[in-house]
């Protein structure tokens, strides 16, 4: 159906503009033999990849017999299987109600990672011990520093955004030599640079204040680009009307100007948000014990690595997916003004 | 507008009042002794020398020694972790006091620490996968090996380790590797070595109580032939405070005397790595 869609609101008319219109183009365009097609790619993916060693070998053991000695045969067996299969299972969500599709997919999905985690035969009873501090002192370190990290940073993005849309030369070569060079450093050096390099000019800084120092100023970098790209998407209309009823600057900016610049800021900004949660991980270099250096460290007493690692990336993930939530509410907040 | 220019005043002053305040060396012993602590840097992830145990607190022989070291000065144990080549880089501006991190005293290092008193020796070994066919040192030639990199067994291995302590024992290269991969840390460059025998690596370089901690933990390696060097290793302090120094090699030295290094050598590595065996 895309296929035919895209065919018939082809506005050039393609390198066949001169023929006869026609829905569709060729054979390949129909969307059976595309199905086709993509059904013979599938299969043909993974004979290359060879499913022999994996589950799926295992399940046609009757009737292939060992499946390491099934050979070639055996491995295309195999591939149509699982195609066949995922195909099936496309088929039967079409199927299914709207709503539910999207709930179906994620379990699927998340059942297949899930599985893939369970085929490493971690130590459940050794995440069950730890993860109580990897939470506890990991996880909330991790918010601690991301959230006083993303205050400041928008302080300083606020402050270099106006700054960089100033008339005054001094301001404007200061805003855009700060963005120009916290942006060009990777977020690791400077967390080393301020950790190492200010006790060299006096100021011994312990290691939390040194990450949020470099976590804010790098974002902050970030973010005043998006802040000034938001508050030069309001028209010049809304703050000329303003001023033509009277009210000041500072308060067409902070009552006119703001509020709708911010439902530009804020989808941007919620994407910053989710990584810096991410990039706070780099402050484990100078020795925080926040949620990637307790997955690493505590995982090496008894060489369990993986468990802890996989464990750190769940917590991760929720606290991202908590982000996440938090701005869809912020979105509709700034959007209110939209609704009529 | 006018944010610009509180920025400009801001930025300024930040700038005046870089002027660097000059620390003077030399007060590391004031310190310890005013605050009654006693700061260590230390590892978190190398056992049984230094880990996080199951009441997530640091434990190990080094840790062991650190706590002993703060019990003869008198004085409390704050342990801090930063990473190791924080540590290693030197100039710690009064953020920690000492290391007691099984650091060797090479010719490099000793150009930005201070090693007081050597307080144990680690011997080195090469360990392989358990599939693979290598009995011997010499069969380790053109291998692919694995190493910590910025450590003393990647020196080994390019020939470019100087030791520079009293009595350390002397060694010999006995190792041409074909490729040498260097990691974050010695548990790293095990998980490869686990996935199987030349899956990425051939060998590795360890210390051999990190290599036996590592087998004993259900990791599919074994240890290849005698070690090929015994490192000492010592206690480490900042530059500048030669009394302070003094001291922590007074302790260290009555510590080898009255036999408390053998027993909690023995307790963490089950035998007395305190002397060299030959």
């Amino acid at each position: 159906m895309i296929s035919r869609d895209n065919a018939g609101a082809r506005p050039d008319g393609g390198p066949d503009a001169a023929a006869p219109a026609s829905l569709v183009d060729s054979v390949l365009e129909h969307p059976l033999a595309q199905r086709m097609l993509l059904f013979l790619f599938g299969v043909a993916v993974f004979t290359l990849i060879d499913l022999r060693g994996t589950g799926i070998g295992e399940l046609l053991r009757p009737a292939l017999g060992a499946p390491a000695e099934s050979g070639l045969w055996g491995r295309f067996a195999m591939a149509v299987v699982l195609t066949t299969a995922i195909a099936f299972n496309i088929v039967v969500v079409n199927l299914l109600p709207r709503w539910s599709q999207v709930p179906v997919v994620w379990a699927e999905l998340l059942f297949l990672f899930l599985a893939f985690f369970y085929s490493f035969n971690l130590s459940y009873e050794f995440i069950g011990r730890k993860i109580g501090f990897l939470i506890t002192q990991g996880a909330f370190t991790t918010i601690y520093i991301s959230l006083v990290s993303i205050a400041i940073a928008s302080a300083i993005a606020m402050a270099a955004a106006l700054a960089k849309m100033s008339n005054n030369a001094m301001a404007y070569g200061v805003a855009t030599f700060y963005i120009s060079f916290f942006r060009g450093l990777p977020l690791l050096m400077q967390i080393y640079l301020i950790y190492l390099g200010l006790p060299q000019l006096g100021f011994v800084v312990d290691p939390v204040p040194a990450g949020i120092a470099a976590l804010s100023v790098c974002y902050g970098a970030y973010m005043a680009e998006i802040f000034r790209a938001g508050i030069q998407g309001v028209p010049p209309g809304q703050s000329e009307a303003a001023r033509a009823l009277g009210l000041k600057t500072g308060i067409t900016f902070r009552k006119i100007v703001l509020p709708q610049a911010m439902r530009l800021i804020v989808p941007p900004t919620g994407n910053q948000f989710i990584a810096m949660l991410k990039d706070s991980s780099l402050v484990s270099v100078v020795g925080v014990w926040e949620l990637t250096f307790l997955a690493r460290t505590q995982g090496r007493s008894e060489f369990k690595h993986l468990e802890m690692l996989i464990t750190a990336a769940l917590i991760y993930w929720v606290l991202s997916i908590c982000f996440e939530m938090l701005q869809a509410r912020l979105e509709a907040y700034y959007r209110r003004g939209d609704r009529r | 507008m006018k944010a610009a220019y509180i920025l400009a005043a801001g930025l300024a002053a930040a700038f005046i009042s870089t002027a660097p305040a000059t620390s003077f060396a030399g007060e590391t012993l004031d310190r310890v002794m005013d605050t009654k602590t006693l700061t260590l840097s230390s590892d978190a992830s190398y056992p049984p020398q230094s880990f996080l145990n199951d009441d997530n607190e640091m434990d190990g022989f080094d840790v062991d020694v650190a706590k002993e070291i703060a019990k003869r000065l008198g004085v409390e144990l704050k342990i801090i972790t930063p990473a190791w080549e924080v540590i290693t880089a030197g100039n710690w501006n009064g953020r920690w006091d000492i290391s007691v991190g099984s650091m060797t005293p090479t010719k490099a290092r000793a150009e930005v620490l201070n090693f007081p008193a050597v307080y144990y020796y680690t011997p080195a070994s090469f360990a392989v996968h358990t599939d693979s066919k290598v009995t011997s040192v010499d069969e380790l030639n053109g291998k692919v090996i694995g190493v910590c990199g910025g450590c003393t067994y990647e020196a080994y291995l390019k020939k470019d380790l100087v030791i520079d302590a009293e009595g350390a024992p002397p060694f010999e290269y006995q190792v041409e590797p074909g490729e040498i991969r260097s990691y974050e840390t010695d548990t790293n460059v095990f998980d490869d070595l686990r996935l199987g025998d030349g899956t990425r690596l051939d060998a590795a370089l360890s210390a051999l109580p990190t290599i036996q901690e590592a087998i004993k933990n259900g990791y599919p390696m074994k240890v290849v032939g005698d070690p090929v060097y015994y490192e000492p290793l010592a206690v480490a302090t900042d530059k500048g405070d030669p009394e302070f120094d003094a001291k922590i090699a007074g302790i260290v030295k009555d510590m080898h005397k009255d036999g408390t290094l053998k027993a909690l050598s023995e307790k963490w590595y089950g035998t007395d790595l305190t002397t060299v065996k030959q």
